[in-house]
Formats: C-alpha cells, structure tokens, sequence
C-alpha cells in the first residue's frame, strides 16, 4: 500500500480547505498554501472551529483534534516542504494561471512528489505540457466533491502520460481511507459533471417554461419516486444557476456542440434576468 | 369492491398483466405502443388505466376516450412508488395499486416518458456513453454517481434488466421531439 504522508494543498478557498481538513483527519501532515495570508488564517480558523464542533459532538476524540491541529498548518508557497508526496492544485478555474503554477510546483518539489489538479473543467493533458518530462508519470487529476470532509468521492483522473500503477496505488489509497475513489480516463466532465447533466437538462425540458408550479411538481417527483435527496430545480437554484449554466456550456463545448449536452433555454433567460437561485433570492423559486 | 380477476396477455416477449374488476381494467407491463394500442381497442365499456412508461400519455389520451388513467411501474424499485396521472381521480384504482403493493404518487404532468423514467433515460444513456468511450467501468459510473452527488442508485443498477425499456422510451422520445439528444448510446 502506497504511503502518502505529507501532503501540500494549493489554495485555501471551500475546497481547499475542505480537502486539507480530509487529509488532516487522516493523520496525514498538511501544509495548506495561498497567496493570501487573510484567507489561509480564514480556513485554519474555521477547519478548527469545525474540529472543536466535531469533539463537542462527540464526533472525534479530544486527543485526535489536538493531533490534527498540530499536522495542519497554513504556509505561503516559498515556505513548503520540497520532500511532500502529495501536491493537490485547488486554485481558480483559469489554465494559464494552473500551469503557471505546475511550472513552479515541477521545480519546487522533490522527483518522487505526486503533483496533481482538483480541476472540474480542463483537461489534465493540458496542464500536464506545463511540467517537466520526467514528472508526467506522476502528474494526475484528483477531483474531490464539495463539501470535501462529507462526500465520499474522489475521481482519479488518468492523463495521457499518468502511470497506471501510480493511479491504481492512489485509488487503493482512497480505497482504504474514507473515501469511495472512482478511475476514470481524462475526458470532459470526468463521470459526475457529464452523467450528471441530464438530471438539470432533462428536467428544463420537461417543464419547458418559466412556470413554477410545474418545477415543484417535477422535483416532488424525483424525490418521492426516484429517491433523489434533492430535485433538479431546488439543487439549481442552490448551486446557482450561473454556475450550473457555466458548467452545461462548457460541457457543450467540450463535445463540440453534441446536442446531448446542449443547454437550455431557460438558463440563459434566468442567467439574463440575474436570477442564479438563493444567493440572488431569486432563481427558479423565490427565496424572500 | 369486487374480488379482482387477473389475466396474463401474452403479446411480444414480455407478458403484460391485465387486473379487472368492477367495470375498471388496469393494465401493467412492457408492450409496443401497438400493443398497448390494442388492449384500449379491446377493453369493450371498460374503464381502462394503463402503465405507458415509455410512451406519450398525450397520445393515447386522444386517441381513446376510455383511457382514464395512465403509470409509469417500469422502472420502479423496491419502494415500489410509481408516478400516476389521473384524468379524473379514482380513488378505487388507487386502492387496488395499494393492494398490490404500489404506492402512488399522483402528478399533473402529461409527459412522454412521464418525470421519473424520463429523466432517468437520460442519464442512463449518457453513462453507456460514457462507458462505450472507455471513460471508466460500469462499477467506478455508478460509485461516482451515488457517492459525488448521492444518486440513491448507479446509472448501471437503475439500467439493470430494464435495457429494452430504456430503448424504448429514448426513440419514442426521439421520434416525438426529433431531437437527437435522445440518440441511444451503441452500447444499450
């Protein structure tokens, strides 16, 4: 079994965080990195916070939070340990700024360091042109699930030049962890983002029209039917509908169009009118 | 209520079930859309209620003025909770679909394939495209399915001797819409 023990997490935002708080809980040490110094003490300050509402609830022991607290610690990126084995890359959705980033991560860390992206949306083959022969076999994509510390998933994402055996001791590792790791080829939308998006886009076609009565029907339905813990529009409105609308295009693209993927019209129209779901109080359903 | 008879209507493979009583017949089970046609020519003064998951309920509503009631139990789990669309509700009916295990769940949407499978096809389809391209294995589609975003079941499960239905419902879709999205994947 694969021995990963000290791990480095680029990027302090929600998933960040969340992954570097996942990592820590499995005794592993973790150096959590940004360039802001405000938002790296913002995600210590609530990754404890969390711990200290797990230990109240009983959830975790006294000792393992105090343990955790000590294997976590919040750096800026000339400060990390070259020797990690594990770097995961959950920064902004932009690739020069990701392959920036890998370029200084290729020479920063150690030739036996696993360098790998928490990307939903490029291709690992892209930012993998950004690092240096010799690390491509130990370049991959890790894509964990929001909230991190809750959702079992991790997707191993096989770049081109990935070795097989790396992934396959990754997915092993997850395996034995809290984890439920799935391995799946570096295609666009990866399993969830593609399989998933028929959940919205079927659904918009079904009621067709701004009508909500008829999407209230529709999500009652798929709860009560199909089991589904939340139904399309009520999850639209809590992802917000830009972001979703976001996703389904750059899906869309990435198939060139295939009208499998096509979005809807009725995203557009609710993007236009600022109606994203419950941050603008106002998506599919009124939030007042 | 009377005692309910139940008759075995064996046309094409699978059999449908024909359960009668009173001056109602409900009709359950996978046939064509001709076959299906067939029992509401059949029915005589029969108030007919029929299981149409992978058709236009729209359809046969005009086309047959004993259709009083229409289901979707073909891609029900063990829950056993179907969708149904009364045009006028018969809480008769709705007694007897108890009796025999199911539990409604009445909607006003008329739409081909009705909520549920509809929606379900369609995923289902995506992830036999997925697998055809040799994205990941039937077992890593549908972890990631119900583990990333708690789907209560994996595409593949849900798919589970219910291919023919699958099929059935994307070209009745595709036929409907002239809409390519519902093109079924090689695989299925």
């Amino acid at each position: 079994m694969m021995n990963l023990q000290k791990i480095v997490i680029i990027g302090a935002g929600t998933m960040g965080s969340g992954i570097a708080q996942w990592f820590a809980q499995q005794m592993c040490t973790v150096e959590l990195v940004d360039n802001s110094h405000e938002q790296l003490d913002k995600a210590l300050k609530s990754i404890h916070a969390s711990w200290d509402m797990l230990t109240q609830k009983n959830k975790i022991g006294m000792d393992d939070a105090l343990r955790m607290k000590e294997l976590l610690s919040i750096k800026s990126l000339d400060q990390v340990s070259a020797d990690a084995d594990l770097v995961i890359e959950a920064i902004i959705e932009n690739l020069e700024i990701k392959k920036d980033l890998f370029k200084k991560l290729d020479q920063t860390f150690s030739a036996h360091t696993i360098l790998a992206s928490n990307t939903s949306s490029f291709p690992i083959e892209l930012m993998a042109e950004a690092v240096s022969l010799e690390r491509k076999p130990r370049f991959l994509g890790l894509h964990f699930f929001n909230p991190a510390t809750i959702m079992k998933l991790v997707e191993v994402i096989k770049g081109k030049d990935s070795s097989v055996e790396l992934c396959r001791d990754l997915y092993a590792w997850f395996d034995s962890k809290d984890k439920k790791p799935a391995m799946c080829k570096d295609s666009p939308g990866f399993i969830v983002n593609r399989v998933a998006r028929n959940f919205y886009g079927e659904p918009l076609r079904i009621v067709e029209d701004d009508d909500e009565n008829k999407m209230r029907e529709v999500d009652r339905v798929l709860k009560e039917v199909g089991g589904f813990r939340m139904g399309p529009f009520e999850l639209m409105d809590l992802i917000g509908i830009d972001i979703n609308y976001s996703v389904t295009c750059s899906v869309w693209e990435a198939y060139k169009r295939e009208s499998r993927f096509a979005p809807h019209k009725l995203q557009k129209q609710m993007v236009d009118e600022k109606r994203f779901g419950r941050k603008s109080k106002r998506g599919f359903y009124k939030y007042d | 209520m009377k005692n309910a008879s139940v008759e075995k209507v064996s046309v094409g493979f699978i059999s449908m079930t024909n359960v009668l009583f009173d001056d109602v017949l409900i009709n359950f089970g996978f046939g064509t859309k001709e076959e299906k046609k067939n029992i509401l020519r059949t029915s005589g003064d029969k108030n007919v209620f029929m299981d149409l998951t992978c058709f236009d309920p729209a359809e046969f509503y005009s086309e047959f003025p004993n259709l009083h009631g229409t289901f979707a139990a073909l891609f029900c789990d063990e829950t056993k909770k179907i969708e149904i669309h009364f045009k006028e509700k018969n809480e008769i009916v709705l007694l007897k679909l108890q009796e025999l295990g199911f539990t409604p769940v009445e909607t006003s949407i008329i739409s081909c394939g009705f909520v549920f499978p509809r929606t379900i096809v369609q995923i289902i389809n995506e992830a036999y495209f997925a697998l055809d391209e040799g994205v990941a294995s039937k077992e890593d589609i549908n972890r990631a399915m119900k583990f990333g975003v708690n789907y209560p079941k994996g595409p593949f499960e849900w798919s589970e001797g219910r291919e023919l239905f699958v099929k059935t419902l994307l070209k009745e879709l595709l036929e409907k819409t002239g809409d390519q999205r519902y093109l079924a994947s090689k695989s299925l």
